[in-house]
């Protein structure tokens, strides 16, 4: 079957009543449990799990792939209103949207965010009908070493994030890094930094690192400042909307980031991560203006936001057609899928076009309902700011306990969530980049895993990493990348 | 004292001790059951608990709420299970590591096997099968045993990370086949069968029912399984036993288990037992476990308490080899 | 004497910790070689890093003015116990009594000194809190203390 044939027959799928229902269904509830901070896909698709037993697989899926997606517009939401970002993706989103919504501009924000993921998700599904055949090899032609140095490349090239002090963007990577290495070594079994704790054998809980670097950290800094400046009381219609000049920034740096998403997201792991980082690193280089990025540029949403929405439909390749999901999330829903029999494998796409399919299609037809819905919902979003910060707060901490409670319910992840929270406010003290330290966080396993694994498979020879043409030409690029930082900085240095 | 009024004390004797157990026999369950599950929901091992606490709870008439504690290979679910404290009423199911391997592999494991956990009924067991890339020289085991006792580590296999059931495995079989493997950790076994299929290692061990797909595309091929005697859920395969130098008793399984703390009353034990065994033999029960790659076992407490020390003797000897590699 | 303090701390804190992880790795983990990296070996070339990148950051702050950075230290005090409280009660303390008191610790840093609003919003919180999990999403937290 090709691409376009299995296209319409998930269309014809995806659009029986019963099915549309569930797809609406769970967009709806995705958008709403997004919008709590911490709380995400996560808890809500493992309460929906026993239910779906009741449904067709393909109904199932669709509605728990609505509820996954539906809660990233949700926690676009969070993360450009209050600063709560629940995964890395959404922490890029924070960058610029955040600042946006503190100069009264959060509709502009949402806006961006909202049309961006649509169009996101619109190009990976055209790239997924273009390519299906393709992603699906791509991921067994990539070995440990061409994934470590694609990582690598991820890092370097997002570390230019903070490019005002280097130095502390790096460190915030670094410092990331080694919080990666906390648990289990894969290799040897030891247990790094795990102080005897049990629960920290697995590493730090993500929810926990996020809400605590970013929510907590940034209610305390609030709780004074947001009394005396507040947002404005009325909001004016035509500041809710971009202005004409803003919308032309939006198509551009969305159709970019979406090819990076739809490239990165067929590789499992950490594609989206990546490709939202790199997105945001690409707009801010091609920028004429890279002073505007972290002080509220509509391409610094529109980029990461299309890329995260773009790799979470080409993830779903590898997820489906290797069994390898790309976060917890997409194993939960890997267990609907063996709940209902069905096995992820190669045979998927030929055997049951109608799972995969479907649910490509239903991701179209999803997306264009959360744009729908949201759009109008943009006004009642943008109001939440009116409510005093003194009457948010306890409730915002609150929603993060509880949040991060739920992900596998340990007491253990809310002390966490304490004690990164006082590191947070720290580092916001110091004006180090948070998004930087979590990025580390997420890649560094991967890294260290990849770098080991490939010197083990080659017998410990390093060339693995040159003569291996994948690999060769990320270690070029990061060559490449460094080179051109050198250059530009020692030009700077010279002139003044 | 009269022989009769000796006998009338034993006999009352006999009846304090009897009737708090017969009392609590009537009147258990009072109230909604816990059991936990070492691993999140959606994930093998918490769908065959659900499979069998579902008509557990239905024959017991209260409900059986599933706490989900993932985290160090199962290890958190049974430290919460025993820092529950609500007795008679918390219960847990488990993979075979917490069981048996987890004190030799985690430092401050925080509970003794033997003291602290209450072996109730073995549920199911999943044997291995051994993995190579379809194109791989050699198309059975002898052939594979050649090919890897040519020179050390020139085969390599894939595990899910150092003490896992396919690590385990995977020396016990090169100890007893006399070859010697290099090992490559991964982190889940579809990553293992990927780096398989993209030729960047030889081999792995992993659950038949990871693998049985990518053996009809074509692109894997079985080489043996490590029960001793063939599954139903990998169809054709040879048993490993016996072949190629290996010993008749090779055997590697894992399994999962309901237990309950220690102390917890020897009747509700016995009687959870019974009601779990007659579960295991409902057909629709079994198939809804073989699909998953799980083969129904039951038996008694008593033989699940041998299982637990016989496989913690074997995989310990396993872990001293491995020590000793290093 | 003007020095840039937030860059001061904050790069000589991260110096401190890169040289910790640095002495506990390899005071702890094996390092093992470049065939066979052992658990130490990332670890400890990380540490290394970030002592470095801490002294990068931390030198030049000496020898420059910065700008003045107030700590809201009572505010961060209240939101920090408020967040144990409920870490140590959720379990055993029961979801009620637990969120009604980590709003009202967490409401101490507001501004508004009444005690009348703090009241209701531990109410309205905790009754939100109560439906959204306790009814919508299923979580096994009981309610009350047992």
């Amino acid at each position: 079957m090709s691409g376009w044939e299995g296209f319409l027959h998930g269309l014809s799928v995806a659009l029986q009543p019963e099915v549309l229902i569930y797809c609406v269904f769970g967009v709806v509830l995705g958008t709403f449990v997004g919008v709590l901070p911490g709380i995400g896909a996560m808890a809500t698709i493992s309460l929906l799990l026993p239910i779906t037993y009741y449904l067709s697989p393909e109904a199932a899926l669709i509605m728990l792939a609505g509820v996954y997606y539906g809660s990233q517009y949700g926690g676009a939401v969070a993360s450009i209103l209050l600063r709560l970002p629940g995964t890395p993706q959404s922490a890029v989103t924070t960058l610029d949207g955040y600042p946006l919504a503190q100069q009264g501009r959060a509709g502009v924000a949402l806006f961006t965010s909202m049309t961006s993921s649509f169009l996101g998700s619109f190009f990976g599904i055209c790239v997924l009908i273009v390519l299906s055949g393709f992603l699906s090899r791509a991921a067994t032609a990539f070995g440990a070493a061409d994934y470590a140095a694609m990582m690598i490349l991820g890092l370097v090239a997002a570390s230019t994030i903070g490019a005002k002090h280097p130095a502390k963007g790096l460190a915030m990577v670094v410092l990331g890094l080694i919080l990666g290495c906390v648990g289990t070594d894969v290799n040897s079994g030891a247990q790094r930094f795990t102080f005897g704790q049990a629960e920290l054998m697995d590493g730090v809980n993500l929810v926990a690192l996020a809400m605590g670097l970013f929510g907590v950290a940034e209610v305390i800094a609030n709780i004074q400042v947001a009394e005396r400046t507040g947002v404005p009381r009325r909001i004016a219609m035509r500041d809710l909307l971009p202005r004409r000049e803003e919308l032309k920034r939006i198509p551009f740096p969305a159709l970019r980031g979406a090819s990076l998403g739809s490239f990165f997201g067929a590789l499992p792991g950490t594609g989206s991560t990546i490709s939202s980082f790199l997105a945001y690193a690409t707009e801010r280089r091609i920028s004429r203006h890279p002073e505007k990025f972290g002080n509220g540029a509509v391409e610094g949403v529109a980029g990461p936001e299309a890329a995260n929405n773009a790799a979470a439909i080409s993830a779903f390749v590898p997820t489906l057609t290797l069994g390898i999901p790309g976060d917890p999330i997409m194993a939960l829903m890997l267990g609907a899928l063996v709940i209902h029999g069905v096995q992820p494998g190669p045979l998927m796409l030929e055997a049951r076009p109608d799972m995969f399919w479907g649910l490509i299609a239903s991701f179209g037809i999803g997306n264009l309902l959360l744009l729908i819905l949201n759009l109008p919902l943009i006004g009642i979003w943008v109001s939440m700011l009116r409510i005093p910060f003194r009457w948010l707060y306890p409730a915002i901490l609150i929603f993060v306990c509880l949040g991060v409670y739920s992900v596998r319910g340990a007491p253990f992840d809310i002390f966490a969530v304490a004690l990164i929270g006082a590191i947070g406010y720290a580092l916001s003290l110091a004006r180090f980049n948070p998004a930087l330290l979590l990025l580390g966080f997420v890649l560094g396993p991967l890294i260290e895993t990849n770098l080991r694994r490939a010197l083990l498979i080659s017998r410990g020879d390093p060339m693995i990493f040159l003569e291996r043409p994948i690999s060769a030409a990320f270690v070029a690029a990061i060559a490449a990348l460094i080179l051109v930082s050198v250059v530009q900085s020692l030009r700077r240095v010279r002139p003044a | 004292m009269t022989i009769s009024r000796r006998a009338a004390l034993i006999g009352a004797a006999v009846l304090t001790f009897a009737t708090p157990a017969l009392a609590q026999d009537a009147a258990w369950p009072s109230k909604p059951l816990h059991t936990f599950v070492g691993f999140p929901a959606g994930s093998s091992p918490d769908l065959l608990a659900r499979i069998v606490t579902d008509p557990l709870a239905a024959t017991l008439g209260q409900p059986i709420v599933i706490e989900n504690k993932p985290g160090a290979g199962g290890v958190i679910g049974i430290q919460q299970m025993l820092n529950a404290k609500d007795q008679d009423y918390t219960f847990g199911t488990t993979i075979n590591g917490p069981m048996t391997t987890a004190p030799r592999l985690v430092p401050d494991l925080g509970y003794d096997v033997a003291a602290d956990v209450a072996p109730v009924a073995l549920i199911a067991t999943s044997p291995l099968v051994l993995v190579v890339a379809a194109d791989f020289v050699a198309d059975d085991l002898a052939g594979f045993v050649t090919a890897a006792g040519a020179e050390p580590e020139v085969v390599s296999y894939g595990s899910v990370g150092k003490g896992s059931g396919a690590h385990l495995t995977a020396e016990l079989f090169s100890d007893r086949a006399g070859v010697e493997m290099l090992h490559i950790p991964y982190t889940s076994y579809a990553e293992v069968t990927t780096a398989i299929i993209g030729h960047e290692i030889d081999s792995g061990f992993m659950a038949p029912s990871a693998a049985m797909q990518y053996v009809e595309a074509g692109t894997l091929k079985i080489l043996g399984i490590t029960s001793q005697v063939p599954f139903d859920q990998a169809p054709g395969v040879p048993v490993m036993a016996g072949q190629a130098g290996l010993p008749d008793d090779f055997r590697a399984e894992l399994w999962n288990a309901f237990i309950a703390p220690a102390g917890t009353d020897e009747a509700i034990i016995n009687k959870l037992n019974a009601d779990i065994n007659v579960i295991l033999a409902d057909p629709a029960v079994q198939k809804r476990l073989a699909d998953m790659g799980w083969q129904v076992a039951g038996g008694t407490a008593a033989e699940l308490q041998q299982r637990i020390v016989e496989d913690t003797e074997i995989w310990g000897a396993v872990l001293d080899r491995i020590d000793a590699k290093n | 004497m003007k020095r840039d303090i937030p860059d001061l701390a904050g790069g000589a804190i991260l110096a401190a910790i890169g040289l910790f992880i640095v002495i506990y790795a390899a005071v702890h983990y094996d390092m093992g070689s470049v065939r066979r990296m052992g658990p130490g070996f990332f670890p400890a070339m990380l540490g290394g890093v970030l002592a470095v990148l801490g002294l990068v950051i931390a030198v030049p702050a000496w020898m420059r003015a910065g700008q003045e950075t107030p700590i809201a230290w009572k505010d961060a005090l209240a939101v920090l116990v408020a967040l144990l409280v409920f870490a140590a009660g959720v379990e055993r303390g029961g979801l009620v009594p637990v969120t009604v008191a980590t709003v009202l610790i967490a409401s101490i840093a507001a501004p508004d000194r009444r005690l009348g609003w703090r009241v209701l919003l531990a109410v309205v919180v905790t009754l939100l809190s109560v439906l959204v999990f306790h009814y919508g999403l299923r979580m096994t937290v009981p309610l009350w203390p047992s």
